[in-house]
């Protein structure tokens, strides 16, 4: 990992509260991920790994520590910057795609650019482009509900990618997937990453997703356990 | 604009739910919007402009109590009249019961003069004719062309109040500017006087035209107090008090029209909200997700609003619709029964109401269930079902 840190966690911790109980997630975690890298957090259930993507993806604030991603700092960002930071810098894969159903894919792919100040042959230009890297150039009137559940999660990693985003993170995107349609997933955000540079930080429970990362951080109870990379 | 598309395709997320309350928004704008019309015809009715310079004249206690005639002498010599007549409601029936209309009995001298607003075209020979035929009579262009009534036809006419049962031979028809200005008929007192003896006399109000406006409370002023110890006492006010003390004998129609509307806007907005609510609801995910890919928290909030509001205002556009179709089948339908919704019509006020209402109805239907689903944290949005 010689290259410039485009995440970089310091102490971060983070607690939820049920009535007066404090439940500690994520306890005093430091990490630093090179911009360029392809990571897949894991670890057993309610270890945090989900937690850490969501405030590295700024969609979620830490109670304690300090998140620098893409050379800001998260915790000096109001509700409407770090909107505005997540619109520019950071593209989302769900598990279950989490596409409109009454829109068609293009229009799926061109909701983010419409917070870009682009014209609408811009955001043509760029819809037809993300969409022709997931090979999905002949689905663009098809709605979510007339796809099938790879195509779906296709069309949501276009969605992911069509404004340029320095970060990709995906949460379990291969878990509602059969295992023909996951290593298709797999493998373009593998290709994501190897041509096109997107730094991918990936949750998942599944070994095979996690080989197509080149480093595995694993984690248990809120702390980093171990850090793997991967030989392939 | 380029949310636009966004916005419709949500609203027809649920294409039964969204037709069902649009057509429920419907249904109630056109209430509403009827109900708010015939109140505007009757309050136009009792505001009539041209009647700023008219007066009427009447007995203290009330209007069906008498007053002498020949209170109309010292009324015409008050230097702010410029005529006066005695004018008696005889609430006639014309062959049946149904066909309703004005009709009075009238000191006809001054009525040219007194309701030159409203008797606008008309024959002098045919007035003169009226004038001297003690059976004559002269109605409106409307009423007479309604039961094809021609100069010199008969109108039997049967007394309600008084009995007697005048043939009246009609000896003028005049034309006026609104439609429901010829809904009248007039003969003279003389002939009531005549046929009933308890009204040798007596008349049920005076109707005054005052040379200028600005005189009429000095008059009103003067008549009371100058009446004010007789044995009939007097209670002057203008034509169009007059006619809505007419009106409040119907019982307080605004109160209870004013209030079946609000009870209609109030069950709209639970209708509305309960709607904007579940389509919320529903999209508790995607609104996280929109959250998560950049839309700032009053973005998404717009997007909902315009969407509850376009809901709206499609119910809206639709009840407006209903009551223009209403309001022309009401005026042709119930005009020639009730002459007051003769010129009846979908008031420019009353249309902008219902704009306002269901604009108003849809942002405030919506935006407590939206202002709730942008403020729930997006983690927790993404993690519902």
């Amino acid at each position: 990992m010689d290259c410039e840190p485009i995440i970089r966690c310091q102490s971060v911790a983070k607690s939820y509260w049920r009535g007066s109980l404090e439940i500690p997630v994520l306890q005093g975690l430091d990490l630093e991920i090179p911009s360029g890298g392809y990571v897949a957090l894991m670890g057993p259930s309610g270890s945090g790994k989900t937690t850490l993507l969501n405030l590295i993806a700024g969609i979620d604030r830490p109670t304690g520590g300090r998140l620098e991603v893409c050379g800001t700092h998260l915790n000096d960002l109001d509700d409407d910057d770090l909107a505005a930071w997540r619109a520019t810098h950071v593209g989302f894969i769900f598990q279950n795609y989490n596409l409109v159903p009454v829109l068609t894919a293009y229009e799926n792919v061109e909701l983010p650019l419409l917070l870009a100040n682009l014209s609408r042959r811009e955001r043509r230009e760029r819809v037809l482009e993300a969409l022709e890297r997931v090979d999905l150039l002949d689905r663009l009137e098809n709605r979510p509900g007339q796809l099938s559940g790879g195509q779906e999660q296709r069309v949501a990693i276009a969605r992911a990618i069509v404004t340029d985003p320095d970060l990709l993170v995906a949460d379990e995107p291969t878990g509602a997937l059969d295992a023909k349609n996951a290593e298709e997933v797999m493998a373009l955000l593998e290709n994501l990453n190897g041509e096109w540079g997107k730094t991918i930080l990936l949750v998942t429970h599944d070994p095979k997703a996690a080989h197509h990362a080149r480093v595995q951080i694993h984690l248990e109870k809120g702390v980093l356990d171990r850090t793997v990379e991967v030989n392939r | 604009m380029k949310y636009l598309a966004l916005v419709l395709r949500s609203l027809f997320r649920s294409k039964r739910r969204t037709v069902l309350t649009v057509l429920f928004l419907a249904v109630s704008v056109f209430l509403v919007a009827i109900l708010q019309s015939v109140l505007a015809t009757l309050e136009g009715f009792a505001n009539n402009p041209n009647a700023s310079s008219r007066v009427a004249v009447r007995h203290k206690v009330s209007i069906t109590n008498l007053l002498p005639l020949r209170y109309g002498d010292w009324i015409r010599q008050q230097p702010e009249v410029e005529a006066a007549m005695g004018l008696q409601w005889f609430g006639g029936v014309y062959q049946d019961p149904r066909n309703f209309f004005a009709n009075f009995a009238a000191e006809p001298e001054a009525i040219v003069t007194i309701f030159k607003e409203e008797i606008v075209t008309y024959s002098e020979a045919e007035f003169r004719d009226f004038l001297r035929d003690r059976n004559g009579c002269i109605v409106g262009q409307s009423l007479a062309a309604k039961y094809g009534w021609k100069v010199g036809d008969v109108v039997p006419l049967k007394g309600t109040i008084f009995p007697m049962d005048p043939r009246l031979t009609v000896r003028g028809i005049w034309r006026s500017r609104r439609q429901v200005d010829e809904q009248a008929l007039y003969f003279h007192h003389k002939l009531l006087e005549e046929s009933v003896p308890w009204m040798e006399g007596r008349v049920g109000a005076f109707w005054v035209r005052i040379k200028h406006p600005d005189d009429v409370p000095a008059f009103i002023e003067r008549a009371d107090r100058h009446f004010s110890d007789a044995v009939e006492p007097t209670q002057s006010e203008t034509e169009n008090a007059f006619q809505l003390n007419f009106l409040k004998m119907m019982g307080d129609i605004a109160t209870i029209i004013h209030a079946i509307t609000m009870a209609v806007l109030a069950a709209l907005l639970i209708v509305t909200a309960n709607t904007m609510a579940m389509a919320i609801r529903e999209r508790t995910t995607e609104v996280a997700v929109f959250r998560a890919m950049g839309f700032t928290s009053w973005q998404v909030l717009g997007i909902l609003l315009a969407e509850g509001i376009l809901l709206a205002l499609l119910g809206g556009a639709g009840g407006i619709g209903l009551a223009w179709l209403g309001a022309g089948l009401i005026k042709t339908g119930l005009g020639s029964a009730i002459p007051w919704l003769v010129d009846f019509a979908i008031p420019k006020e009353t249309l902008l109401l219902c704009l306002h209402a269901t604009m108003g109805l849809g942002f405030l239907s919506t935006l407590l269930p939206a202002w709730r689903a942008v403020r729930r944290p997006i983690v927790d949005g993404l993690r519902a079902l």
